[in-house]
């Protein structure tokens, strides 16, 4: 009659001796594999303004403007002058850096957005320039394939 | 000790009593703080994970932080809430577990009353405790908790009568309720320590005990997932550490009580093994049977209300009474055997 | 005199730690016998459907992910194939293959947390943690396939986004023996032990006729002896080329479920092998047009997700976004059951009812 119960006082018994699973985070940091999707990062030298990351967002998240570009030499015509990311609405879906022809904006593998207040979490130009670590290699699945040559 | 209860009493000896009785509830109150703090390492280890490591070295202050965050809460009362009734519930509660302890031997020169009836006081003392759960079901002035209090009323009067009369089989075989008697009764082998005579009696005794202490698995009256915390769901802050507390002291006074009556108490489990100091037998035993009931815990799911009172009367009950019939028999037959 | 008795009013949920998710439940108790049960459902309504009109059919799919938080990719694909079935794209074999591997990895994640969460509602602590670190494996190889633990986004209309990366599926194929080690270990620690038996054995019975009526789908219909699965019946999918049973008991109560989910479970172990050893080459994407119009119509495409039957009807109007998109959840059709069972039994098992019926609240209310 007790045997269903004494197999299993014997598995958590055995679970003493056995290896802990927790990580030990935030004592050592958690490493992402790489195509994780985490913190976008924004090149603006490489943003030809092009609106297709806005118009591709999900959530409408993302908010650019552009200004005519200073140089005459150059073949880009509109260089960036505002890109807002809003953090609250956005789900980290990665389409923005999937459609995004010149990889101006690619992801990163940086998860830890909590802030203290709201205001915070409206990231701007200046910010998404600054968080170069941990960048992702592949972003935009079309480059990739060129890169490879030919589809697939 | 023993010696100075039985002498009549000057203002030293109550000087003495009073410390000693002091100090004793500082020790229970240091025993009950790293018993939770035990109970959730155990727990954790069981289920692959470290439990508390991180205030203090290893977490050793874990438990103490959770006592000052209880201290500092603000103390809640809903607002139909029978004001008195509420306030005393956890009291109720604490103090007959407390109570019960004075009536323990721990070695047989350390004890803090040695009463001819101890095993009958034990038990009328810790029948109170439901009280103060019913009480505070009631006064909450919550659906929930009265559930929970009504459940709990049910199981701790259905399993203290198993409780009681499987403790009958120890005292049928010592001859006295005298809790020293008991142990001393018990000196040899460890083939000679109650449980293994008394086996049914022990087994009885075991199950009627953890479900007597509201653990897992009869854990009804505060099942976690379901009545979401049963009898002290609007209790918060310090009345909340309270009904812990007395659970918890409630748990050592019941694995001291095990010890002293099924598994012999302060003796070595052999002879030779007298040198090493009671004491340390009686705490290797006593930790033994309190990692059992935390380890009970881990493991089991919980049992359903119907089920745990058909458990408590057609099957324990049934068991405990075969017991004394058992042990009744096999002593008259020693008896006439010796002549 | 005698006593005068009343019924109570119980309200369990909104916030409750048993009812998975934001459920409300207005139970009337005599007693703890309950008379009469009404859910009450609609905390976590988030207008998915509405949304969907104003969005294209790539940008629909990260919402999709998150109607069924516990097993997304299924989600994923009954959407994509939707809008395949409708624009007739022929999708390449390699890409349904991972659909497939992705998907049956998904079904034994989410019923893994099913176990733990029931057994954690029945009482017992452990079997929680020992379900959620196998579910850590599962859930690392999804991160390192699609970069994301909980709402993969995977699927696209026409294929899959990313390919396997070099290694992982040896590490599905080494999955498979662990996933089977472990299942013995749940036996020995769950199946076998008697208060747990006692404690859902007969509970919450109701019988076939029943079933189909409230139409119920997934292990709440082959508890009762039914044998309906949508990956037999209507194979989508490279579903027809893998041999796998449909496990059915016949009790129709909660230890029923109990078993046919857990042996689904070995099921899918099955199929993923056979997967994992016929796993071919090629490309991941078909050929699309770079905006997605599909023709004017409607399709119904239907997945057998670890709860039922969820189902996906589309109606298009030649647009890039859809005129109509309907999901018909399996958690919705099959909690209207608890009404009807929970009459004459005790709170106790109303949790365990709700536990073995594996309701999750973001499919619930959409």
């Amino acid at each position: 009659m007790m045997k269903g119960l004494v197999k299993g006082l014997g598995v958590t018994l055995r679970n003493l001796t056995k290896k802990k699973v927790t990580y030990k985070y935030p004592d050592e940091p958690i490493k992402m594999p790489n195509r994780f999707r985490g913190v976008q990062h924004f090149d603006p030298e490489k943003c030809i303004v092009c609106n297709q990351c806005a118009r591709i967002c999900p959530t409408n998240c993302i908010s650019l403007t552009g200004k005519k570009n200073p140089d005459p030499e150059s073949k880009v015509k509109l260089i960036i002058d505002t890109f807002d990311l809003n953090f609250e609405i956005c789900i980290l879906c990665d389409l923005c850096t999937e459609v995004c022809p010149t990889e101006a904006i690619v992801m990163t593998n940086n998860f830890e957005l909590a802030t203290y207040s709201r205001d915070e979490l409206f990231k701007d130009k200046e910010w998404l320039a600054a968080n170069n670590t941990n960048i992702r290699e592949e972003n935009n699945v079309s480059l990739l394939k060129a890169k490879r040559g030919g589809a697939g | 000790m023993g010696d100075l209860l039985v002498q009549p009493l000057t203002w030293g000896s109550f000087l003495t009593f009073t410390v000693m009785a002091v100090l004793f509830l500082l020790l229970i109150l240091g025993m009950v703080t790293y018993g939770i703090y035990f109970e959730r390492k155990i727990l954790g280890w069981m289920q692959l994970r470290p439990g508390p490591n991180r205030t203090g070295k290893l977490g050793l202050l874990q438990t103490v932080a959770d006592v000052l965050k209880l201290l500092i809460k603000e103390d809640t009362i809903p607002s139909k809430a029978d004001r008195p009734l509420f306030k005393i519930a956890p009291a109720i509660s604490f103090v007959p577990s407390f109570v019960v302890l004075a009536t323990i031997p721990y070695t047989d020169k350390l004890y803090f009353a040695n009463l001819d009836i101890g095993v009958l006081y034990y038990v009328a003392l810790s029948a109170l405790s439901t009280i103060g759960i019913v009480l505070g079901g009631w006064a909450s002035n919550n659906k929930y908790a009265l559930l929970g209090g009504m459940r709990s009323a049910a199981q701790l009067i259905s399993y203290a009568v198993p409780l009681v009369i499987s403790a009958v089989g120890v005292v049928l075989i010592s001859g006295t309720m005298n809790m020293i008697g008991i142990v001393e009764r018990q000196e040899g082998w460890f083939w000679n320590w109650n449980f293994l005579p008394q086996i049914l009696g022990f087994g009885v005794f075991v199950i009627a005990a953890i479900a007597e202490l509201n653990r897992s698995p009869f854990d009804l009256p505060e099942a976690e997932s379901e009545l979401v915390a049963g009898y002290h769901v609007e209790y918060s802050g310090f009345r909340f550490a309270f009904y812990m507390l007395a659970e918890y002291v409630y748990m050592i006074a019941m694995s001291a009580l095990i010890t002293v009556l099924f598994l012999g108490g302060w003796h070595a489990p052999a002879p030779f093994l007298d040198f090493i100091p009671g004491i340390i037998w009686f705490i290797l035993k006593f930790c033994f049977m309190f990692f059992f009931i935390i380890w009970l815990r881990g493991t089991m799911p919980r049992i359903r209300i119907d089920q745990l009172m058909s458990l408590g009367w057609r099957v324990l009950l049934p068991l405990s009474l075969a017991n004394i019939f058992i042990t009744a028999i096999v002593v008259e037959i020693i008896k006439a055997i010796n002549g | 005199m005698a006593i005068r008795t009343e019924e109570l009013l119980l309200n369990v949920g909104p916030q409750h730690p048993s009812t998975h998710g934001v459920f409300r439940i207005v139970v009337k108790i005599d007693g703890e016998i309950i008379k009469e049960a009404t859910p009450v459902i609609g905390y976590l309504h988030r207008g998915t459907e509405k949304l969907a009109e104003d969005l294209n059919y790539t940008q629909i799919i990260p919402y999709t992910d998150r109607l069924d938080y516990v097993s997304a990719m299924t989600n994923n694909y009954v959407l994509v194939s939707a809008v395949e079935r409708l624009m007739q794209i022929e999708v390449p074999e390699r890409a349904e293959f991972l659909r497939v591997i992705v998907m049956e990895l998904q079904r034994i994640a989410s019923h893994l947390v099913w176990w733990g969460t029931y057994l954690l509602d029945i009482g017992a602590m452990s079997p929680f943690l020992f379900a959620f670190r196998d579910r850590e494996i599962i859930i690392d190889l999804f991160n390192e396939l699609c970069g994301a633990r909980l709402t993969y986004f995977y699927m696209r209309v026409g294929g899959v986004k990313w390919d396997a990366p070099d290694g992982w599926i040896e590490k599905v194929r080494d999955f498979i023996p662990y996933m089977r080690e472990r299942l013995k270990v749940y036996d020995d620690l769950v199946s076998g032990n008697e208060i747990f038996l006692a404690r859902i054995k007969g509970i919450g019975r109701y019988d076939a006729q029943t079933a189909i009526d409230y139409g119920l789908t997934g292990a709440n219909l082959r508890c009762t002896g039914v044998k309906r699965d949508v990956r037999k019946d209507h194979p989508y999918s490279v579903y027809d080329r893998f041999e796998f049973d449909i496990p059915t008991r016949t009790e129709g109560d909660c230890y029923a479920r109990y078993l046919v989910r857990i042996e689904e479970i070995k099921q899918s172990l099955r199929i993923l092998e056979q997967a994992v050893e016929m796993f071919p080459e090629g490309p991941i994407m078909a050929k699309l047009p770079r905006v997605l119009r599909p023709p004017e119509g409607e399709v119904y495409s239907r997945v057998e997700s670890p709860r039922g039957e969820l189902g996906c009807y589309l109606v298009s109007k030649g647009k890039d976004s859809p005129y109509r998109l309907k999901f018909r959840r399996p958690s919705f059709v099959n909690l209207q059951i608890l009404p009807k069972i929970l009459v004459g039994e005790s709170i106790t098992n109303l949790i365990t009812i709700l536990g073995a019926t594996d309701i999750v609240l973001g499919e619930v209310d959409a």
